[in-house]
């Protein structure tokens, strides 16, 4: 019983922070093409 | 509630949190983010062991995806190769919590599977260096006993997937062992032997050819200040850090993260943890001397520059220690078991809700994590063309390699929503693949390592090399995978592919590459080396080679009676 209840509850945050995740990504949506296209990274 | 089933409760705790952090990465398809690169059917080529002379990064990492792909679809091996990362770092972690209560346990699983390092290597592909962290907690407890009877066997088993994520992956886990296996009392010879003896035999697929290489181990000095850590939060550079954070690339840091009141609570939780660990870890000295070596080497870059590259110029191979932040993996072992212990003591305080929190927090302060990082992480499918292409070249009896533009490492393509990923055309052809690697950060450039992309630069770099040139080199074939319209070889090239997304051109009459490569002998022996190594490690104690490979070699007792 107790190993569903920790499942299901790390599930439940999982699925909690996902829908979070979301919402904040829609929120903040940003163009994930940075000039200079074949750049490794910026600091 | 026995052992089993507590490490069971954390796997699938680890499971739900993979599934969490995947999110859109789960779907048909393959996740492309800088330095993850996934391809339908790779094959086992020259590259896949390093003996085409480039720098061995990818070994034996690729040969591991290979070799699974052989048995399922490569994109389903990704998605388990990651979620097994997940489902590594929460139970490894949790198994070093003394105590029989599940939440404290779940929550020092949680904290080491989803915090900052977890998900900033993730953003940036580094998926071969988390199977590595994933599996630290059980080389830091497996190290001080490695000197006792079976423990180099489960040393080697605990070191088995840093072994196969490769050369990252296993330097920071052997630093780790060795660190703990030096600060850990009585016996200190032995053991350290022991650990190094281990970690250098499960090395040899990529030291050998890494090595054997003509042109040499490569260390550019000049490229400490583009991989040292970086601040990502209010703290600088050295609080990021203590946080878990600080990646030298300032796009794979998860959205919103550093944001200072989240940032703050954060740090406030690694203090308390680090305190919980100090004053309640049982045979703490390793480890914690293992996170403040690590600590010291992941700020090196950014606290002494000119220390470091002096380091380099002594003796190239240092240069696994220009990606410093990397080498705080020990304290987030550290960080997370702190709070699983800080948990413990709330528990047995009768305070139920702390100890809940505590397993809580760090998803609920680190949200962007989830569903693919936001959405950074989708899988995609390779464009109809990069089929074509694959069937045109890799069914050519000719002979010849194949030359990539644009001249440069890294790609955005739009069928990849634009997110940058290392070209994946050197693992999706089974031929040899020449492509610029040279890496571009701030405008600035590391010098290349590849010998023959060092040759063909020059040509390469005008975007329109000459065809004789390329044809003299052992070029066969030109594939321009971006741009496709602005790039093209001069001189005798025939189009044998014009699509949307890619075009391939042909050049008669390829001379044979010569040089550069590593001899094969010597690879192929540090394979069985490793490989006899790693059989040994499961075999069970006091069995020999034999038994397994040719069945039992004891004879029957002839007295022995069938029971009825």
């Amino acid at each position: 019983m107790r190993i569903a209840i920790a499942a299901v509850v790390g599930v439940l945050l999982a699925a909690g922070a996902s829908f979070g995740a979301v919402q904040l990504a829609n929120a903040s949506q940003k163009d994930p093409v940075i000039k200079p296209l074949y750049n490794y990274g910026a600091r | 509630m026995n052992d089993r089933t507590r490490h069971l409760v954390a796997a699938v705790t680890g499971l739900g949190l993979g599934l969490a952090a995947l999110g859109p990465g789960l779907a048909p398809g393959f996740v492309l983010s800088y330095d993850m690169v996934f391809v339908p059917d790779p094959a086992f080529t020259r590259m896949t062991f390093g003996l085409t002379g480039v720098v061995p990064r990818h070994v034996p990492s690729d040969a591991f995806v290979t070799a699974l792909a052989a048995v399922i679809p490569a994109d389903v091996v990704q998605k388990l190769v990651l979620l097994a990362v997940f489902v590594m770092a929460c139970t490894s972690a949790a198994s070093l919590v003394p105590s029989r209560r599940l939440l404290p346990r779940l929550a020092t699983g949680v904290c080491y599977a989803w915090n900052p390092f977890v998900a900033e290597r993730l953003l940036l592909g580094q998926w071969a260096l988390l199977l590595g962290y994933a599996a630290l907690p059980w080389v830091v407890a497996a190290a001080p006993r490695a000197h006792e009877p079976g423990g180099t066997r489960r040393l080697a088993r605990a070191l088995l997937p840093a072994a196969i994520g490769g050369f990252a992956a296993l330097t920071v886990s052997a630093l780790t062992a060795v660190t703990v296996a030096l600060a850990t009392r009585g016996e200190r010879r032995p053991r350290v032997v022991r650990v190094v003896v281990t970690a250098g035999v499960l090395s040899l697929p990529w030291l050998v050819p890494g090595l054997l290489r003509p042109a040499g181990v490569p260390g550019d000095g000049t490229a400490v200040g583009l991989f040292a850590a970086r601040a990502d939060t209010p703290f600088g550079t050295l609080g990021s850090l203590l946080a878990l954070g600080g990646v030298w690339n300032g796009e794979t840091v998860p959205r919103s993260y550093g944001a200072p009141v989240t940032a703050t609570i954060w740090l406030l939780v690694v203090v308390v943890a680090l305190a919980a660990y100090w004053r309640w870890g049982q045979e703490r000295r390793g480890a914690v001397i293992a996170a403040m070596v690590g600590f010291v080497v992941a700020s090196l870059g950014a606290v002494s520059p000119g220390g470091l590259e002096a380091v380099i110029d002594l003796w190239p191979g240092f240069a696994v220690l220009r990606d410093g932040q990397q080498y705080v993996a020990p304290l987030a072992v550290v960080v997370a078991v702190g709070l699983g212990l800080a948990a413990d003591r709330a528990a047995e305080a009768r305070w139920p809700g702390v100890a809940a929190a505590a397993m809580a927090v760090p998803v609920f302060l680190l949200p962007t994590l989830a569903w693919g990082a936001a959405g950074d992480l989708r899988a995609v499918q390779y464009p109809d063309d990069w089929a074509r292409a694959r069937h045109i070249i890799d069914g050519d009896p000719a002979q010849g390699d194949v030359l990539v533009l644009p001249w440069a490492s890294y790609r955005s393509y739009s069928w990849n929503h634009g997110r940058r990923v290392l070209d994946p055309l050197p693992r999706y052809l089974h031929r040899r693949v020449i492509v610029d690697d040279a890496v571009t950060v701030d405008g600035t450039t590391v010098a290349p390592e590849d010998p023959r992309a060092v040759r063909l630069a020059p040509a390469a770099r005008t975007g329109a090399p000459p065809a004789v040139t390329l044809r003299d080199e052992g070029v066969r074939y030109v594939v321009v995978d971006a741009e496709p319209g602005t790039i093209r070889p001069s001189g005798a090239a025939t189009a044998v592919l014009r699509g949307a997304d890619l075009v391939v051109y042909r050049i008669d009459g390829a001379a044979e590459a010569t040089g550069d490569q590593v001899p094969v002998a010597p690879v192929a022996a540090a394979w069985a080396v490793a490989s006899l190594f790693v059989f040994w490690s499961f075999v069970a104690p006091r069995t020999t080679l034999s038994i397994p490979l040719l069945g039992s070699i004891k004879p029957r007792d002839p007295h022995r009676r069938r029971t009825p």
